[in-house]
């Protein structure tokens, strides 16, 4: 049986990371197998899934992707058996509760389409402020990698540089130009000039007055979360058929529990599972496991042997180590004028610069946003609430939903070796270990919301005119997950070289957020898909010499 | 969704006619709107199996707004008495304005587009999945809350 399943490069997940790596290794003419533990669907189906959620749960993203028994996720709010799979602990385990989605095409699904670059100075936080790490390459040497990465998902952003971030010259302009903001963001736009804040139009992943790639223009479903109705924003239903027309092998439902080394510490195989609990093996020249910062060390902390009693490409001990995400800290109000979000995509703008300054040796910046969702189920709800009934209550659900706003916060956070997966005792449908996380944000973020962040956004509440205001006082999940297979040029204190290779291992690459050093404040998944790039360089080079 | 063979007897057919014909008088009474029929039966059915006596309740509600000669909710509503009667008044507007009849995660959903709280606002905001314009077609001028779409 061994044979049926062999390729050139075996891909393990099959996400944004997955497959960008994969179509790169089969334009490079490499075969290419790719693993998925969840199922494959259509996009109709997540479509209609999403109709069918009742409106007061329609904003929990998960909703619509229910996990297979074999693949469980988290679905956020639902009382449903699955929501004990991630097992938090420490003072800031619900700040770790990530959305991600364990279906054929991963969190592209769901993912907003925003695609920030990090900042130079993200990447040298221990040189220039003493803190976090820095990483082991400079952003002049990413440049080109987030380029070619804009180009492979279709970006559309801004030509000014002055409203581009980081404001650098840039090697190529966006594939497209950026999306037109609506009343909501140009409000927020605004308001935030009158403090003396920039607010930035998103690079997006999301098609911008023209097709793009096979995919159509944005024409403003906002819908970009759960999921995209129209495929304007790059995601799996697009991605994985183009995979699939250029000769490369997709299998769904089918879990890698472990990954095989030999006695010269070259992987050997994979192992997975199916749904009917029959194991089957898989062989390669080469394997990238891209299954995001918790499944992907998950998997190698599973796969240990007696070289690797630790676990796969685990000899520095920091597998499933300094996991990041972004803390968020989101506001809620009503303003006495109309905001009208919900015009456009979900999200299309972000104040940026407050990531950036000296104080970055005390405390953690952050981004701030306005959520540019529809709020019309919001503002039904909120209204029927009150027992309002005829005019009166149209007129409510008109006022709510114009007026209602959500600002939210993400925070960067430090790497920081306690913060850490491991594998639980707790069992999930196929005896596989689930995952224990230990997560506190830290008093680097703590002090940031406190003396920086928090001031910011009330000062921003008041500038809108809210009349009614609720800020939350938990961190809560950003979904970007990072750091947990950490790069480093020292493969005592870190997982993966400066190609996303495994220090401990040749052929066995990790590239994706798991690999990132810092994240600084904006949304990770164009550094992953940049580093995604520069892995397959490495990669289809490595093959290529035999 | 397909709904199972025994959901969608309960749904579409069990339900007496008359029930479903006093459904639909009491909801056009209590919300001056463009109401489907359809939806109405399957939420009347649905309602019905959740409070069997939904259909007193609904009598009486029609009674008070005959006494009234009413024709629009405004007309009667505060002479509805507060309690039971009210509270199943209060579940006919609210199931067609969120489309629901129960407040659970595995609720069936009768109506998404045409649930009416989204009409309000269906000048300027995308019902989610839907698309009000086209290819960049939206702009930042935000137009009056007092400019009541009809609906």
């Amino acid at each position: 049986m061994a044979n049926d399943y062999s390729a050139d490069v075996i891909v393990v997940g099959t996400g944004v990371v997955g497959c960008l790596v994969a179509e790169q290794a089969l334009d490079a003419g490499l075969s290419v197998l790719m693993l998925e533990a969840g199922p494959r669907v259509e996009r109709w189906q997540i479509v209609e899934n999403y109709r069918n959620v009742p409106p007061r749960f329609k904003q929990n993203w998960n909703a619509p992707y229910p996990a297979k028994p074999w693949a469980p996720h988290i679905e956020s709010e639902l009382a449903d058996a699955t929501t004990d799979y991630l097992q938090l602990e420490g003072p800031n385990g619900r700040a770790y509760r990530q959305g991600y989605v364990r279906y054929a095409g991963g969190a592209t699904w769901h993912w907003a389409g925003i695609c920030w670059r990090l900042h130079p100075d993200d990447m040298r936080m221990k040189s220039l402020y003493g803190v976090g790490r820095d990483w082991a390459f400079d952003y002049n040497t990413l440049e080109p990698y987030y380029t070619r990465a804009e180009y492979a998902l279709g970006v559309c952003g801004p030509s000014e540089v002055e409203l581009q971030w980081p404001p650098l010259p840039r090697s190529k302009p966006f594939p497209m130009g950026r999306i037109p903001f609506g009343q909501g963001e140009q409000r927020f736009t605004e308001a935030a000039a009158r403090v003396g804040i920039t607010n930035l139009p998103a690079p997006q992943a999301r098609n911008s007055g023209v097709s793009y790639d096979g995919r159509p223009p944005c024409c403003g479903n906002n819908n970009c979360f759960p999921v995209c109705p129209i495929s304007a924003k790059y995601d799996a239903a697009s991605a994985l058929p183009r995979i699939e027309s250029k000769g490369g092998r997709i299998l769904a439902n089918a879990v890698v529990y472990r990954v095989e080394t030999d006695a010269k510490q070259n992987i050997q195989a994979v192992h997975f599972f199916n749904p009917n609990k029959e194991t089957q093996r898989v062989v390669g020249r080469l394997f990238v496991i891209a299954c995001n910062a918790i499944e992907t060390p998950k998997l190698l902390l599973m796969s240990k042997d007696e070289r690797n009693p630790n676990g796969v490409a685990n000899h520095s001990d920091q597998v499933g180590r300094n996991l990041m995400d972004q803390p968020k800290i989101s506001a809620q109000m009503v303003l006495a004028e109309p905001m009208w979000t919900g015009v456009g995509p979900v999200q299309g703008s972000s104040i940026m610069m407050t990531g950036q300054g000296a104080f970055r040796s005390e405390h953690a910046g952050a981004m701030l946003r306005c959520e540019n969702a529809a709020l019309s189920a919001v503002g039904g709800l909120a209204a029927l609430s009150k027992g309002l009934v005829g005019k009166a209550l149209d007129a409510e659900i008109r006022r709510l939903s114009a007026c209602t706003a959500r600002l939210t916060i993400e925070h960067e956070i430090l790497a920081d070796p306690n913060n850490r997966l491991t594998l639980s005792d707790k069992k999930d449908w196929l005896g596989l270990s689930k995952p224990n996380i230990y997560y506190d944000v830290g008093d680097y973020v703590r002090r940031g919301h406190q003396e920086y962040t928090l001031p910011l956004l009330k000062k921003l509440i008041a500038e809108l005119g809210a009349v009614e205001s609720s800020i939350a006082t938990t961190f809560t999940n950003s979904d970007h997950m990072m750091g947990s297979c950490i790069m480093g040029t020292d493969p005592t204190d870190s997982v993966v070289d400066v190609d996303c290779r495994a220090h401990d291992h040749p052929n066995l690459f990790l590239p994706g957020g798991a690999a990132m050093t810092t994240g600084g404040c904006g949304n990770s998944t164009i550094t992953m898909a940049a580093l995604a790039m520069k892995a397959s360089d490495a990669i289809v080079d490595q093959l290529k010499r035999g | 969704m397909l709904l199972s063979p025994e959901i969608s007897a309960q749904t579409l057919g069990a339900v007496a006619p008359e029930v479903s014909s006093n459904f639909m008088d009491v909801s056009s009474l209590l919300i001056d709107h463009h109401l489907d029929p359809e939806v109405g039966a399957r939420m009347a059915a649905a309602m019905l199996r959740i409070n069997p006596e939904i259909a007193q309740d609904i009598g009486a509600i029609i009674d008070i707004a005959k006494k009234k000669n009413a024709r629009i909710v405004e007309d009667f509503f505060a002479d509805i008495p507060e309690g039971r009667l009210k509270d199943t008044a209060l579940a006919i507007i609210s199931a067609w304005y969120t489309g629901v009849v129960e407040n659970s995660a595995n609720a069936e959903v009768f109506a998404f587009e045409t649930a009416l709280m989204y009409q309000p606002t269906h000048d300027v905001m995308t019902i989610p999945t839907y698309a009000i314009s086209g290819p960049n077609g939206w702009n930042a001028e935000a137009p009056a809350l007092g400019d009541m779409p009809t609906f």
